[in-house]
């Protein structure tokens, strides 16, 4: 039984085709990473599978958690239990990071039928999850991303992740921008969320977060399709000749 | 062709030669009345009086008959209670000894003002039919050396839908002294117009909230006037909810050095609502600081406007002048003016100004929404954010949780289908 399952979709923007026909079975326990050229539409898959606007398929099928995924709205679809981890952050002036936090958190944990947290209850747990992800207690009170460095965002991306326990993470070069420590925190977070019910998708454009999250498949989306799936082995090969031999242009 | 105007001026003169036949101030004021402003007067243009002008009403005289009053009620202010313009004794709280409470007489308005000499306010209407047509003149003098730390409440009842009051108060902070003063403006009537004095002596403050949250029939015309000396601070901060045109005009005149002036507002428009908030800031001197900070927040067909005006004169070296205007569109039949005006004729200043107008930001709702937050909590967790920047900024801690509060309720309104 799969957690996700991506049947032959396609995708235009502006008539410009960028995805034709890109299918992908996510099972649980799975770590599956994607790589790809700039601007192969990685982005694009995951703000399909969040349900932005403007992201609307002209075919195929999705689905999540054995639910027609496109039938339900984003934030129903992280209810349900599917996370983002963006790979740019939103900046939130004004929104304070704790109430942000809370509020999501008690979103999910009343879909799930679990009690809310209470001010103190959630602050506590924020604060401890926060810690681990050496997110300062200072951090949580300004405005969500704002003022956040680069790391940070990323950070506080996997702080979210790790506070909504979703089923199904979703990271979109959260290693990016990270330092050598930044990116063992964050991989630790991964690999501690990481379970035999949930998975997750990382895309990535650097093998060197593959030897910290070590992913059971490897895509390559190219030319709006996954042009090649393999093992961790896929990401080596690309870390050493790029794409030449895989993608058309290349 | 514009349609008929009712005239109003041959109303309030039938008034004053009614009710004050002897009093030749009132008439100086009368006297400069002739007719509303019209569109093609710059200060009015965007803020179009038509619709008054062809309401036909007159000013409120108290009768014999006893109005069901208010009664103030909080503990935690000293009210003072005015229906229709008129202050209301057995319902309002004893001040205390630092406060002295007088009545006025149009002389001392007159006499008061003998300072300002700007046509937009010598020809406000407000100024004039309130001038000519007041009941009560209050004034509240906080004696010097005070720190008063309990707040005043000023509770501007009303109910009189086919009249127009006119509450009138003159509010003197001797020095060193600080007054803390939360103003409700709560009225059905066809026409407020309340002008407001404040003079502020050396070195004293005043903390000044006003609820503009008139009813929706109810146009305000408020006027406020203030005068600062040496090292004095004067903190407004509007909410300007209410009525269905309500312009709040002040005009500020900074006469001593390192005095501070911060005229910070919050509007908040739905349905055919049209809110302005006009100021003018006048530097005098060197070492002053002014600020007209603005957020608004617009839905269905509303209109608001801003037009801050700056004026620095050639000795008032080493000010700063900020003055920034924020609106947030809700509706794409909703409209945000703002005209900002610079006269700056000092060379050693600092002055910023700047204006934007805009929808909700759709990445950040997908942010949220991306959380399992759904649309319409995100919004409203985004305005709350955009209005509670400003008024933290602004409002000071006694008045903190109910301007946030009366902010939640107006927000909620305006946010309704
Ligand atoms: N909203 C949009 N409007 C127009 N074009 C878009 C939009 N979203 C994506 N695209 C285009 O779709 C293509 C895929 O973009 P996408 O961001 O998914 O690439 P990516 O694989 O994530 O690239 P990178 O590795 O640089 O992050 C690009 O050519 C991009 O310009
Ligand atoms: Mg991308």
């Amino acid at each position: 039984m799969s957690i996700l399952n991506i049947k032959n979709i396609h995708l235009s923007i502006e008539d410009k085709s960028i995805l034709k026909g890109v299918s992908l079975n996510v099972n649980p326990g799975e770590v599956h990473a994607i790589m790809g050229p700039n601007g192969s539409g990685k982005s694009t898959l995951s703000y399909i599978l969040s349900g932005k606007e403007g992201y609307e398929l002209s075919s195929g099928n999705i689905y999540f958690d054995n639910k027609d995924l496109l039938e339900l709205s984003a934030n129903e679809r992280s209810n349900q239990g599917l996370f983002l981890a963006f790979q740019y952050p939103v900046e939130l002036p004004g929104v304070s990071s704790m109430n942000f936090l809370r509020e999501a958190v008690n979103v999910r944990r009343k879909f799930l039928g679990k009690k809310e947290l209470n001010h103190l209850e959630f602050v506590k747990e924020a604060r401890r999850l926060a810690s681990s992800m050496f997110i300062k207690d200072e951090m949580l009170k300004r405005s969500v991303n704002v003022g956040f460095s680069g790391g940070e965002k990323k950070r506080f991306e996997i702080l979210q992740m790790m506070l909504l326990e979703p089923k199904l993470a979703i990271l979109d070069e959260t290693d990016s921008g990270l330092d050598v420590d930044a990116l063992k925190i964050v991989s630790n977070g991964v690999n501690n969320y990481k379970g035999k019910d949930n998975a997750v998708i990382v895309i990535t454009h650097y093998q060197r977060l593959l030897d910290y999250i070590v992913p059971d498949y490897v895509h390559i989306l190219a030319d709006g399709v996954i042009k090649k799936s393999g093992g961790p082995e896929l990401a080596k090969i690309i870390e050493k000749n790029g794409y030449a031999g895989i993608v058309d242009a290349a | 062709m514009q349609r008929k105007h009712n005239d109003f001026s041959k109303a309030i003169k039938k008034h004053v030669n009614e009710n004050y036949l002897k009093d030749d101030d009132r008439r100086s004021f009368l006297n400069n009345f002739s007719d509303w402003p019209s569109p093609t007067n710059e200060k009015w243009r965007l803020s179009r009086l038509g619709k008054l002008a062809r309401k036909s009403f007159i000013p409120y005289v108290s009768s014999s008959k006893k109005i069901k009053e208010t009664s103030a009620t909080n503990e935690d202010f000293f009210s003072l209670v005015f229906i229709n313009g008129i202050f209301c004794k057995e319902s309002s709280d004893k001040l205390p000894k630092e406060i002295e409470m007088s009545f006025l007489s149009a002389k001392d308005l007159i006499s008061n003002l003998r300072d300002v000499n700007n046509r937009s306010v010598l020809n406000h209407p407000t100024l004039n039919i309130t001038g000519s047509c007041f009941q009560d003149f209050i004034k509240l003098k906080i004696k010097a050396n005070c720190s008063i730390a309990k707040p005043i409440e000023l509770l501007q009842t009303g109910n009189c839908p086919h009249n127009s009051i006119h509450p009138l108060i003159l509010i003197e902070v001797e020095k060193n002294s600080k007054i803390k003063i939360l103003e409700k403006f709560k009225t059905n009537v066809a026409l407020n117009a309340p002008l407001q004095i404040l003079k502020l002596e050396k070195n004293s403050k005043i903390e000044f909230i006003k609820f503009h949250n008139d009813d929706s029939e109810t146009t305000n015309l408020s006027l406020l006037i203030s005068f600062l000396k040496e090292d004095a601070t004067c903190n407004i901060f509007n909410l300007i909810n209410g009525g269905a045109f309500t312009r709040s005009e002040t005009h500020s005149y900074l006469k001593g050095k390192n005095s501070s002036m911060n005229l910070n507002c919050v509007y908040l428009s739905t349905d055919s609502q049209h809110h302005d908030v006009t100021s003018s800031i006048y530097h005098d001197f060197p070492n002053c600081n002014s600020s007209q900070k603005v957020r608004g927040v617009l839905n269905k067909n509303s209109t608001g406007v801003f037009q801050g005006k700056i004026r620095v004169e050639k000795k008032a070296q080493k000010t700063n002048a900020q003055q920034m205007s924020r609106a947030l569109i809700l509706s794409d039949k909703a409209l945000s003016n703002s005209k900002p005006e610079l006269e700056i004729y000092a060379d050693d200043v600092v002055c910023s100004h700047g204006a934007t107008v805009g929808e909700l930001d759709e990445e950040q709702i997908f942010y949220f929404l991306s959380r399992g937050i759904d649309k319409q909590k995100a919004r409203f967790m985004m305005i709350e954010a955009f209005l509670s920047e400003i008024i933290e900024e602004s409002v000071d801690k006694v008045f903190l949780d109910e301007v946030l509060n009366e902010t939640e309720i107006a927000f909620k309104k305006i946010l309704e289908n």
